[in-house]
């Protein structure tokens, strides 16, 4: 059966590896705190088997650009 | 600066005690001053709570009025009353206990589950979010009052609760015998502090019986200042008013007590006691009259000075007057530049700039000093920060004394940055830099090319300006905020600040192919333009006005646009087609303006805009361009158009109308039968509408006529507007959009209508126009649709203004990064790329590229 976040109009999401997830937030200067949240109990974070703490890059397609988001996984 | 950082902040009850500690006073004479005007001993205003009258010295600190913080004083109640403003809590107390036992109405089980989740509660803070912990306790302790409300009777001693009742603001009954405050104030003292742990109450610094005043603090007399009005007369603070009513009826009831007054006197005392008291606290408490003035205003007490929009919070904290600023209404001069603004002699005289002496500018700073008239210096700030001011005694000496790194206050001068601002400011260009430029008249002057972005006009308008105050402002406001830089909008890239009205009318007129000037007009245009040199004339020794325009160009402007659908040439800065409309200069996507500024700079932008609008000016004056009845008036040919296509449509709407009867209606997708017949009816009409513009444009080809030229040139006026006047009115609307058919009974808006007529006429549509005058019923539709439209505006601009205020206090920090991520102040990231591709709006260009030509 396919899942509703198989769809062309969800985003294609991936976990940063903890290495990458901190290269990042040196990069942008930020803690982790100030990153925007994922609740750990959303579908693409299950999916991905996101654990509170990581960081999910979410790859989006706006007008003509492709751009990535970044949440951070948290309880809930 | 020595600074601390508050760990934290613990507000609690104040108890009798030490309400008696903080006071110094005990109050006693329910009046103000005798009748040499002293303040009496023991009354409102006695000293000891501080002086208002500068020169006076306050009996308790000795300080003068300035320095002297104010000391509270006291009245003694001689009966107790409740804390209005507390009864929900004591009502809760009262009800979770036993009026026997004073213990809670729970099991000692209970007693010990609650109690195990609070201590456990406690010690998770540590490593709990806030919000988590206030949701625990929310579902601990909800269902605990509700067991506590629902119990009968104490499970402890046997004794009925009875029935509790709770009036407000402070009336207690129980099985409909009214709790007397002191009777309160027993029961509450009576609870151990354990058990009012467990109902969320630290007892440690606030016991509930301190809920039931005793003594009342009263406020210093800085808090209440008595005013002395110009006949004399001394009038009071509300507070002071207030406090007055209490003490006077406060001793009426000690007196009464010890004559030994029957109890129904007192208790009518006493309940007018607690009246005061309350209006005190809060003269809107709910469900008693508000006390009044003499004048019958109501009061304002202490509940009133903090809250809503003209409270302390939101009148005082969050917004405050500022000083280097100044007020006045605002007026149009086409001869100030856009970046300028005309500032009265009377307010540059009063506003100062800080002139920083330096070695190098000390001789101007002399000169300025030595000056006793306009541009002159007011305080100088020798460099250990004493401020003297320049009077005629001391000049000579401060001019001596000045060296390098004093820094001089100097009157406003010409060029000086100042910031230029229209409320509501609901963007960033409502507040602009501008030079000052010093006039004679009391308004201040602006380019009339820059009220869009304020949203001005000068019908009685008023505009703030404010002198920034150091180098860095001066410099930070002059070239992030002048308007040559705030052209085009943030929102989408058009020009929000161009030429309009008569600034397009002039230039449409100037440049159109027929016009042409002679010798002597083109040379006054052009004088106005400051352009010396004439351009070639025709073979007849006339000007082209297209040449006029070509010669305010810029040097090698080419450009190619297109202006009511018609081409715009310019080549090599001259023009070679085209005329100019609204639309040439900053509409949609072909702009002259972003082409100028783009290739030229801002300066030339802002200049091109100023000498174009103000020469556009000086030709409408030429011409004369008068809007009269003669531009509204139909001609026989217009008119008979007009019935010939009213006709067509209403014999369309009646065939629409029989199939409707006959059901052979074809209905459309998605509607009843009846709503795609009043959906047709309104196509046909509006169909009508935009048939009788047509033929309005086709009929009235003149170029005469000034109303239809300033409606094609785009400055001001549409079609619509023309065909209100000369042709008919149009569909009247209601505020649901559909057509009027309420406002008499039976289903119809007048009665002369037959009920379930859908016919134009029936439902709203007026068929005569303004200059051939409208029938009374007519006019009644009208009226309807006026004030259907008035009501929407002013329920729009309400709604959408605190929309905006929402909005704009929840993004207001919200700043984009130099990475282009947007973050807030705490450095949060909201956005990783701004819009998702860092574009600046306002440097958006739409180009057409070789391939769409081909299309």
């Amino acid at each position: 059966m396919t899942s509703k976040s198989d769809h062309e109009l969800v985003p294609v999401h991936e976990l940063l590896s903890d290495k990458e997830a901190k290269a990042l937030l040196q990069k942008l200067n930020l803690n982790i705190d100030n990153l925007p949240k994922i609740f750990e109990s959303d579908a693409q974070a299950v999916k991905l088997g996101a654990k509170a703490g990581q960081v999910v890059k979410i790859n989006r397609r706006e007008g003509k650009r492709d751009t990535s988001y970044y949440r951070v996984v948290v309880e809930g | 600066m020595q600074t601390e950082v508050i760990d934290s902040i613990k507000f609690s009850i104040l108890s009798p005690d030490e309400a008696k500690k903080l006071s110094v006073v005990k109050l006693t004479v329910p009046d103000t001053y005798n009748e040499d005007g002293y303040p009496i001993e023991g009354g409102l205003l006695d000293q000891r709570m501080g002086v208002i009258d500068p020169g006076l010295l306050c009996k308790t600190c000795g300080a003068r009025a300035k320095s002297c913080p104010g000391h509270f004083g006291r009245i003694e109640l001689v009966r107790p009353v409740m804390h209005s403003e507390f009864s929900k809590i004591v009502y809760t107390i009262l009800q979770s206990t036993c009026r026997n036992c004073h213990r809670l109405l729970l099991s000692d089980e209970h007693i010990q589950e609650y109690r195990s989740a609070l201590t456990k509660l406690e010690n998770a803070v540590e490593d709990v979010e806030p919000e988590a912990i206030e949701e625990r306790v929310e579902a601990g302790s909800l269902p605990m009052l509700k067991r506590l409300k629902n119990m009968k009777k104490c499970e402890r001693c046997g004794t009925s609760k009875g029935k509790l009742k709770f009036s407000a603001p402070t009336y207690f009954y129980v099985d409909d015998y009214k709790l007397k405050p002191d009777e309160i104030r027993d029961l509450l003292s009576k609870i151990s502090q354990e058990e009012l742990e467990i109902l969320g109450i630290d007892a440690g610094t606030s016991r509930p019986e301190w809920l039931v005043l005793s003594i009342l603090l009263v406020p210093p007399v800085n808090v209440r200042p008595s005013i002395t009005l110009e006949s004399g007369e001394r009038s009071e603070d509300d507070l002071t008013h207030k406090l007055v009513d209490i003490m006077r009826i406060n001793l009426r009831l000690e007196q009464n007590l010890n004559a030994g007054a029957p109890q129904i006197i007192i208790d009518d005392l006493w309940e007018l006691l607690q009246y005061h008291v309350t209006t005190y606290f809060n003269n809107e408490t709910a469900s008693i009259p508000p006390a009044r003035h003499r004048s019958g205003r109501a009061l304002k007490t202490l509940a009133q000075r903090l809250k809503g929009k003209e409270g302390r919070f939101r009148y005082n904290l969050s917004g405050k007057r500022v000083n280097y600023s100044a007020r006045t209404v605002i007026s149009v001069d086409p001869n100030i530049n856009l970046d300028e603004v005309g500032v009265p002699l009377e307010i540059a005289s009063k506003l100062t700039v800080p002139f920083y002496v330096t070695t190098w500018n000390i001789d101007k700073a002399r000169e300025l000093l030595a000056r006793s008239e306009y541009p002159m210096a007011i305080n100088v700030i020798s460099k250990d920060g004493k401020r003297k001011r320049v009077i005629d005694l001391n000049r000579e000496e401060l001019i001596k004394e000045l060296q390098p790194g004093d820094i001089m206050e100097r009157q406003l001068m010409d060029g000086d940055v100042t910031l230029f601002n229209r409320q509501p400011s609901l963007h960033r260009v409502s507040i602009m830099s501008h030079k000052a430029k010093v006039l004679k008249g009391r308004t201040f002057r602006m380019n009339y090319c820059v009220t869009p972005p304020y949203n001005a006009d000068f019908d009685g308008d008023e505009m703030n300006l404010h002198v920034p105050q150091n180098l860095e402002a001066q410099a930070e406001a002059s070239y992030l905020m002048s308007p040559q830089y705030q052209v085009f909008s943030p929102r989408d890239g058009d020009a929000i600040i161009t030429n309009n009205e008569d600034g397009i009318t002039g230039m449409y007129l100037l440049t159109k192919d027929d016009t042409y000037l002679t010798k002597e007009q083109a040379v006054y245009i052009l004088s106005i333009a400051k352009v010396y040199e004439l351009p070639k004339p025709t073979k007849d020794g006339l000007y082209r006005g297209k040449d006029i325009f070509s010669a305010m160009l810029p040097k090698g402007l080419d450009f190619t646009g297109k202006s009511s659908k018609a081409p715009f040439v310019i080549k090599d800065g001259k023009l070679v087609d085209g005329v100019v409309t609204k639309e040439t200069f900053g509409r949609g996507d072909n702009k002259l303006l972003v082409k100028i500024g783009k290739d030229y700079g801002a300066e030339v932008l802002k200049d091109f805009i100023f000498v174009s609008a103000k020469v556009a000016d000086a030709y409408v004056t030429l011409m004369g361009v008068t809007v009269g009845v003669k531009e509204y008036t139909t001609s026989s040919k217009l008119e008979a158009e007009r019935v010939r296509l009213l006709e067509e449509t209403f014999g369309k709407i009646n065939e629409l109308i029989a199939q409707y009867r006959t059901r052979k209606l074809e209905p459309l997708i998605g509607y009843t039968l009846r709503q795609s017949l009043e959906r047709m009816i309104i196509a046909e009409l509006n169909l009508v509408r935009d048939k009788a513009g047509e033929t309005l444009l086709k009929y009235e080809t003149s170029e005469e006529n000034a109303a239809v030229e300033m409606t094609r040139s785009g400055s001001r006026g549409s079609v619509l507007n023309i065909e209100q006047m000369t042709m008919f009115l149009g569909q009247q609307a209601t505020l649901s959009g559909g057509r009027i058919k309420r406002g008499y009974y039976t289903n119809r808006v007048l009665p002369h209508i037959v009920p379930g007529d859908v016919r134009p006429g029936a439902r709203g549509f007026v068929s005569t126009s303004y200059y051939s005058g409208l029938a009374p019923t007519d006019l009644f539709m009208h009226a309807v649709g006026s004030r259907s439209s008035e009501v929407y505006k002013a329920l729009l601009t309400a709604r959408s203004g605190y929309l905006y205020r929402r909005l704009s206090n929840a993004l207001q920090d919200y700043c984009v990064d130099h990475d282009y991520s947007v973050r807030d102040a705490n450095n949060n990231l909201i956005e990783t790329i701004y819009g998702g591709d860092a574009v600046n709006p306002v440097f958006v260009q739409f180009q057409k590229l070789a391939a769409d030509e081909d299309k």
